[in-house]
């Protein structure tokens, strides 16, 4: 038996590891910021067309804590991707599912497919916006075209990758049909699926900062926030929504694919941990 | 009186077409007992494991029939059993989960089959592994879940694929003993590849002897030794150079690449 260190000792240790990653993680933006802080103060570029971090953060302040319009922006922006990548994921999955369960489909579909896949989302929206008019719907139609693409085309490429023992192993157990693949197709191609769901809820969030700034009926959202900050040539609040957006895109990621691959392909073991 | 489970017919299975095709078993007459342990044994690439898979209903032969009780087998199914050399455990199902799936595919109530499962991993020995999931388990644990999954919904046959082939000397011989106590219990009729002629010795009732490519039934061997074997009795190292003179003509042969891949 080798010696189990004593416990307190143990906790610490993962306490300054926790620590030290936070630090490595927070670096080089700190790095990033402290130069380009300086740039602004010694004057090299004009803080009218480049504010500096310490404004931004000023302005993101007032925002957030003082006035509190960047919850309200941040909160419709949440309610558009809910109910688009929602709806991507759902028929995603389904009609990713439906093409690769069926031979004839996916021959007929996939030219149909590919094109589709190769036109950027944010070209849909003036013809949702004839459509669907210039409110919520359009937004909410360009998140779930942005997602859905990711979501089908790799639901498809992972059923297919699925190995053919896999199927054998499954079908001498007597597992025909719906079940199979629910219980088996779908859990054996859960690492591509994940990845669908990953690109898909990054296309989803690009798309809704696009769609917003194009609606003219919509009043809130992040990137409306942006957009409107136009009018009044505040540049800071322009910046602000710029580091709102990358940031909750990060978080997303974090908060969401992140955990789910945590308790799915890396528990089974089907990726190795990271 | 010995009753036969699985009859091939007049079996050939070719792959691809035209000059470009590879026979890989050729006019295949064969019968497997109830109850028995049969082993297939030959050079590599002698067809013994698409014989497995013929009968696994995994592929179809492309001339003759394989009957299993009496019907032809078209298709995978519940009557059969089947172990992989590579496991082929579901990694997203927990060693329960994987031994209860045939059970539970095969109509049986979830407490029932939980129930029956739990048996079959106290039999193979893996107590308190129950609710691991695959990919932290070594490699003859792994087996280990194979073989209790593939006999938990109580198939007809047991069908096993090279399944000690990745598997170190050391585990392999425990896993031969305990397979031979594993059949011995439970009475099913086992087709079992290998290329190993110690390992056929030891488990089987029958050795059949195939030859390279084309495959065809060289001969068979009978092993009528008492169990529990040891690997160093008389009889049994008689029985292996029987085996092995069988097998040498056709190792050399396969090894010379004399033998046609074509069909005349």
């Amino acid at each position: 038996m080798t010696t189990t260190p004593r416990l307190p000792e143990k906790t610490e240790r993962r306490w300054l590891r926790a620590v030290a990653a936070v630090f490595w993680f927070l670096l080089p933006f700190l790095l990033v910021g402290a130069v380009w802080e300086l740039t602004i103060r010694a004057g090299w570029v004009s803080s009218a067309s480049l504010p500096a971090p310490s404004t931004i953060l000023r302005k993101a302040w007032d925002l957030s804590v003082r006035e509190g319009v960047l919850w309200e922006h941040l909160g419709r922006s949440f309610y558009r991707l809910s109910i688009g990548y929602a709806l991507a994921m759902g028929s995603g999955l389904l009609f990713g599912s439906l093409l690769a369960m069926n031979r004839a489909l996916r021959e007929m579909f996939s030219p149909i497919l590919s094109l589709l896949i190769s036109v950027p989302t944010i070209a849909w929206v003036p013809v949702f916006l004839i459509t669907m008019g210039l409110g919520d719907s359009t937004v909410i139609a360009a998140v779930f075209l942005g997602g859905f693409f990711a979501i089908t085309y790799n639901t498809i490429r992972g059923i297919e990758m699925v190995e053919p023992s896999t199927i054998r192993a499954a079908r001498t157990m007597g597992a025909r049909g719906a079940r199979l693949f629910v219980s088996v197709l779908l859990p054996a191609s859960s690492v591509s699926v994940l990845t669908g769901l990953r690109l898909g809820i990054g296309y989803s969030w690009r798309a809704l900062v696009g769609g917003e700034m194009l609606s003219a009926m919509v009043r809130w959202g992040i990137g409306k926030m942006i957009y409107q900050a136009r009018f009044w040539n505040d540049v800071v609040a322009m910046f602000v929504g710029l580091l709102v957006i990358g940031l909750t895109g990060f978080l997303l990621d974090r908060l969401l694919i992140r955990q789910l691959e945590r308790a799915t392909i890396e528990r089974w073991g089907m990726v190795s941990e990271r | 009186m010995t009753q036969n489970i699985i009859e091939i017919h007049g079996v050939s299975k070719q792959y691809g077409k035209g000059n470009r095709s590879v026979v890989a078993l050729k006019d295949v007459d064969l019968r497997f007992h109830r109850g028995e342990f049969a082993v297939l044994i030959g050079p590599s690439g002698c067809g013994k494991s698409t014989m497995l898979y013929l009968i696994a209903g995994f592929e179809s032969p492309t001339h003759g029939r394989i009957l299993l009780d009496g019907n032809e087998i078209r298709e995978p199914g519940p009557n059969r059993g089947f172990v992989f050399q590579d496991y082929v455990l579901f990694p997203w199902k927990t060693v329960l989960g994987n031994v209860m799936f045939g059970l539970r595919r095969t109509g049986v109530p979830h407490r029932e089959a939980k129930q029956t499962a739990l048996q079959f991993i106290e039999m193979v020995h893996l107590r308190g592994f129950e609710h691991a999931f695959p990919h932290t388990l070594s490699g003859g644990m792994k087996q280990r879940v194979g073989i209790a999954r593939a006999l938990a919904y109580d198939p007809e046959v047991l069908l096993m694929d090279e399944p000690f082939g990745a598997l170190d000397a050391q585990t392999r011989k425990l896993m031969q003993q305990e397979t031979a106590e594993i059949w011995k219990e439970t009475g099913k009729t086992v087709v079992f590849v290998t290329h190993s002629v110690i390992e056929a010795t030891y488990l089987a009732d029958r050795v059949i002897v195939m030859t390279a490519r084309p495959g065809r039934v060289k001969g068979i061997i009978d092993v009528d030794l008492p169990r529990p074997r040891q690997y160093t009795e008389d009889h049994y190292l008689h029985i292996r150079q029987d085996i092995l003179g069988l097998l040498e003509e056709e190792i050399r042969q396969s090894a010379l690449g004399t033998t046609s891949t074509l069909t005349p």
